[in-house]
């Protein structure tokens, strides 16, 4: 059963007086589980695509279906629910919240959905123990090095199930021996939990751990066999 | 399977979080918008309370002295004769009916009073009211069983009935003094003095009753007649009617000269006179909240601007645009409430400090009130902090909108927002044209003085609209200048303002805004000086001014004898005499007493400047003195929106109603509520009273004035009170009084000033925080310490001089405003505006100045940065 479904999917940005396609009448799908690697040069519009994914962003023409929900028709508010329920971000570069602990960064989706701190603090506990930081739990952001604040993203990423998890460069700000670590932690965790991830990355290091690599070339969508990546 | 759930719970708790975590590491940020809130509501709060506090006073005293009394009989200036009240009491008033009715007399009680200070009161003004305790108890209880104290039982009855000259008065008034049962006391009238015993002593039970009777010393009325010089007179008669046809008969039977009116038309015509007045203050209030919003709007963009990216983060994770917008308002509402709860305290505080500068001004101009404490009312609190909160809110609207349009991917970098505020420019100035012809229209319509201040707050919000666009202006202007004086410095600074414009622009805004009032006010109470100098001077030319002491600052009460006058007249040295008689008499009209002066002569020796003459103006005078008409003040022409040339006044006088020709309109600035100059022969005539209150003495040339009078004084020594002040002595007094009045405006301009330099402060602050990483890439390359502040200084020197150089023509206009329309107005003066140099210079001078101040905080904090950690900030 696919999890992302898109369709026709377009984008421009206005610079100055002229228009500039970053996505064209783009299709794709994403099956449930699977870990989608996204792959492009800087500026070739990954991002874009995980925006308009998560609905950050909306596009200028086509959908983009999560789960039965075509989520570019629905308004800013259901949009912003809909990911804060069911997506969860890994950024590049990390945006904790620096005013909150690590483990408030982590329960912090759920809080916001109304739930009590109380309640959602063993789960959080768990996935911190997982990415191997719960005994960091009360340490502000501040104190955690590159690598740490990434691992708590991404216990912020699963703490509240969600069907989605988004990575935008997730190693593009660590060095090559933490990234790499970092990057395993992530993929353990979304495969161990059942999760669709979907990552934009620059570094084809990542490929031969996705299912599947999605090339965004000159606002087009190609499927890359893997044999073929490795051979290159 | 997920659905979007439109009624999927929503917390904000988190959200609070992290504001409060916020506010715990940025206090002074916040602190500074807080205090911008406490100080403008402070000021409203602080005026209202004063205002209110004077106001209640007079009701107070007002309603003492009314009780349950419904209507009055009232006469002219000197009074009426007793026999009335007889009348009255005896029924005989219906054998003047035709037919004669045989409706029931009403309760009636008759009243003589006046003014007197006592000296063993601290020459207090006090108000001597002389009273038939036998027709009291109706109308007032003071005298009743449960507000007596010592000596009110029948003894003290009996003396007060019995003994001359015996008073009662309160409890308080005679502990505060010292003074006890059977002491006596002086009642100082017209310089006349006449001990009093004190045969009673009240004691009120609630504390409104207590402050009441502060102002008051009750007596006989046989006393009262004596110690006012109003024998077989009364003041008024009080009465308690409630049917319309013992009002209407009573009406028709009034002789000549009396009037029935209500109790409440009189303490309302006087409550009136004041109106423009403390609108006029509080206006001036308003004005350090408006300065303030400026400070809460730049605050709180700051916080969203620094705190975009945290927004992006948050609205990536599920956060909604409304609940930034709540957030942000939230957020500036608790401060704003903090805000308001201080700013009151302090209102409270400086509410008792002005209290007296407001009470003298208005004994000064409009009447008798004596002030015992300020009164807190709570609709005031409630106002204060509603209005503090409001103004909070409303500056807070559009930092909140645009934290609501934050991006949920915080891709929107600073540099969005200045190109945003870039583009703003256009219609900032359409705005400003906008704002500025509605604030003309609203000036140009002529109506309630509400609206005329509408125009002058919109003029003014505008013209701070416009700063922004000029500022980017002035700022590419004077860059090649320091440029080619200070090098790199002087090419960073002004383009520092520039791409930080959504903030500098503010700061430069709200100073340019509190400085352009300093000016505007400067320039019109300047103005307003010299016209008064200028008109003293002119109007002022005799050499010596006797009157009877006087109870405020520049009224007199009471009569000079007529001995002394006799005496003065025939005193060596002495060329002629002009006298004069004031009294408040009632202009049915208008709805409202005026003032009019009897002369028999022009003490301004022909140099009184008139607005406009009835014919030739060498024959003015020889025309009033021989009673073909009056002469009116510019005041109560515009007061009462009179055409020119103005139709006749109608006059209450003692023979009923008298149409006066007017024969020309004089400029005087001695009161708003207009006067009447009437020639003394027809005043004497048509209120048959014969007394004087003031002379000015015109002396032989050669003649020494100050010996005049020394010898004067020496003459009357001992035996009559009587002020004699030489001309130049009568103006420094005259020009005393006024640099009292426009004390508070001074206090007030000074407040927007701190406001505003809070302002500047807190965008330097801002703009540091928000730059630390930039100014950290400086130090680090190669910046010293003394080339940073340097840089700080001429950033905030050069915001300083923009705002001061707008501030001048924006003062300019606010100064023309407030001379030829705001005062015109409110007060009926006409002022001729007197532009100085030094009132623009040093508006520009306190915009640098305040400026350069704000600087200093912020640059030593530079100086102590940490390059390093600056360098590491994201």
């Amino acid at each position: 059963m696919s999890m992302v479904r898109i369709e026709q999917l377009s984008k421009y940005f206005s610079e100055g007086s002229q228009q500039r396609q970053v996505l064209d009448a783009v299709n794709a799908c994403v099956d449930e589980g699977e870990f989608v690697a996204l792959l492009g040069r800087s500026g070739s519009g990954k991002s874009t695509l995980l925006n308009l994914i998560s609905g950050i962003e909306k596009p200028d023409s086509g959908d983009v279906t999560i789960h039965d929900v075509t989520i570019t028709r629905l308004r800013e508010r259901e949009r912003t629910l809909f990911r804060r329920d069911n997506i969860g971000f890994v950024f590049q570069f990390f945006n904790l919240i620096p005013t909150l602990t690590v483990l408030e960064n982590v329960t912090l989706p759920q809080e916001l959905a109304g739930k009590k701190a109380t309640a959602v603090s063993p789960h959080a506990l768990h996935l911190l123990d997982q990415v191997g930081l719960a005994d960091r739990r009360d340490t502000f952001p501040d104190k955690l090095s590159g690598g740490e604040q990434q691992r708590v993203a991404i216990a912020r990423a699963l703490a509240h199930n969600p069907l989605l998890v988004l990575a935008d460069e997730p190693t593009g700000n660590l060095d090559e021996e933490t990234g790499q670590r970092v990057l395993q932690l992530l993929i353990d965790l979304t495969r161990g939990a059942g999760k669709t991830l979907l990552m934009a990355t620059h570094s084809p290091e990542i490929v031969p751990f996705a299912d599947r690599v999605i090339e965004v070339h000159n606002g087009r969508l190609e499927e890359k066999e893997l044999d073929g990546l490795f051979a290159g | 399977m997920p659905t979007p759930n439109l009624q999927s719970p929503i917390s904000n708790l988190p959200l609070f979080r992290l504001a409060w975590r916020r506010l715990r590491r940025r206090p002074l940020q916040y602190i500074l918008l807080i205090v911008g809130v406490a100080i403008g509501v402070a000021m409203m709060v602080s005026i209202d309370l004063a205002n209110g506090s004077a106001q209640r006073a007079f009701q107070l005293s007002t309603d003492a002295i009314a009780g349950k009394t419904t209507h009055r009989i009232v006469g002219g200036p000197t009074g009426f004769d007793e026999e009335i009240y007889r009348r009255l009491e005896t029924g005989d008033w219906r054998l003047d009916q035709s037919p004669v009715s045989s409706l029931q007399s009403p309760l009636a009680a008759p009243i003589v009073e006046d003014y007197l200070t006592v000296p063993e009161l601290n020459e207090r003004v006090m108000r001597l009211v002389g009273i038939d305790p036998f027709a009291e108890p109706p109308f007032r209880d003071y005298f009743a069983a449960q507000n007596s104290g010592e000596g009110n039982g029948i003894e003290g009855l009996v003396a007060f009935l019995t003994v001359p000259n015996s008073v009662i008065l309160a409890q308080d008034v005679a502990d505060e003094a010292g003074l006890a049962l059977g002491d006596t006391i002086t009642l100082n009238h017209s310089g006349q003095r006449t001990p009093a015993q004190i045969v009673g002593l009240l004691q009120p039970t609630d504390d409104v009753s207590r402050r009441a009777l502060s102002g008051i010393v009750f007596t006989d009325i046989a006393s009262a007649q004596e110690i006012l010089g109003m024998t077989g007179k009364l003041s008024r008669i009080d009465l308690i009617v409630n049917d319309e046809a013992t009002l209407a008969a009573l009406t028709a039977v009034l002789p000549p000269g009396l009037r029935l009116e209500t109790a409440a038309a009189r303490s309302n015509a006087i409550r009136q006179m004041t109106a423009a007045f403390e609108l006029n203050l509080s206006a001036l209030s308003l004005l350090a909240l408006v300065v303030g919003m400026f400070l809460i709007y730049n605050t709180v963009t700051f916080s969203v601007v620094q705190r975009r990216p945290l927004f992006g983060i948050l609205r990536c994770l599920g956060v909604t645009s409304g609940q930034l917008f709540a957030l942000i308002l939230a957020e500036t509402a608790v401060l704003g409430l903090v805000g308001s709860v201080l700013g009151l305290g302090l209102g409270i505080l400086l509410g008792r400090g002005i209290v007296g500068l407001i009470t003298q001004t208005i004994n000064d101009f409009y009447f008798v009130v004596n002030v015992r404490g300020v009164d807190v009312p709570p609709f005031t609190l409630v106002k204060g902090l509603l209005v503090g909160l409001a103004a909070a809110l409303f500056a807070a609207l559009l930092p909140a909108w645009e934290a609501m349009r934050t991006a949920p991917n915080a891709s929107l970098k600073r540099s969005n927002l200045e190109s945003r505020t870039r583009q703003l420019l256009p219609w900032l100035a359409l705005a400003w044209a906008v704002l500025t012809a509605v604030g003309v229209f609203l000036l140009w319509v002529r109506g309630n003085l509400i609206i005329t201040f509408g125009g002058l707050f919109a003029v003014l919000i505008g013209a701070a609209l416009l700063t922004p666009p000029l500022t980017v202006l002035l700022v590419r202007a004077v860059t090649p200048i320091t440029q080619a004086l200070l090098g790199v410095l002087g090419r960073m600074a002004p383009r520092d303002i520039v791409r930080s414009l959504s903030r500098t622009s503010v700061a430069v805004a709200a100073l340019m805004t509190a400085v352009s009032v300093v000016v505007g006010v400067s320039i019109m109470i300047g103005s307003f000086r010299t016209t008064v100098v200028q008109w003293l001077n002119q109007t002022l030319q005799a050499d010596v001014y006797v009157s009877t002491p006087t109870l405020t600052a520049n009224r007199t009460f009471g009569t000079l004898p007529p001995e002394v006058i006799a005496e003065f007249r025939a005193w060596p040295g002495v060329d002629r005499v002009v006298t004069a008689r004031h009294v408040q008499v009632d202009a049915p009209d208008l709805g409202r007493p005026v003032e009019i002066i009897a002369v028999d002569g022009d003490v301004s020796n022909g140099n009184r400047p008139y607005a406009w003459v009835n014919g030739d103006q060498a024959t003015l005078w020889p025309r009033l003195l021989a009673g073909e008409g009056v002469i009116i003040s510019e005041a109560l022409v515009l007061k009462e929106n009179l055409p020119t040339p103005p139709p006749d006044v109608v006059l209450q006088t003692a023979v009923g109603p008298r149409a006066l020709p007017v024969l020309a309109v004089f400029y005087d600035y001695a009161s708003d509520q207009g006067t009447i100059m009437i020639g003394q022969d027809l005043y004497r005539e048509l209120w048959q009273d014969q007394a004087i209150e003031s002379m000015g003495i015109f002396l032989q040339p050669g003649a020494e004035v100050d010996q005049v009078v020394r010898e004067m004084t020496a003459a009357v020594n001992g035996r009559q009170d009587v002020l004699i002040q030489s001309n130049q002595a009568l103006r420094a007094g005259s020009l005393e009084i006024f640099d009292r009045t426009f004390a508070i405006t001074a206090a007030l301009r000074l407040l927007a000033i701190v406001v505003a330099f809070i302002g500047v402060l807190s965008a330097l602050m801002s703009l540091q925080l928000e730059r630390a990483r930039e100014l950290g890439v400086l130090r680090a390359t190669g910046m010293t310490v003394r080339q940073l502040w340097g840089l700080t200084f001429l950033e905030t020197g050069l915001m300083g001089g923009i705002a001061g150089l707008l501030a001048v023509p924006v003062g300019y206009v606010l100064a023309w405003i407030l001379i030829y329309v705001i005062n015109v107005r409110s007060f009926g003066w006409t002022l001729q505006m007197q532009l100085e140099p030094a009132y623009f210079l040093q508006g520009v001078i306190v915009a640098i100045i305040a400026a350069l101040l704000a600087a200093i905080y912020p640059s030593l904090r530079l100086g102590g940065m940490v390059v390093a950690t600056a360098v590491r900030e994201e």
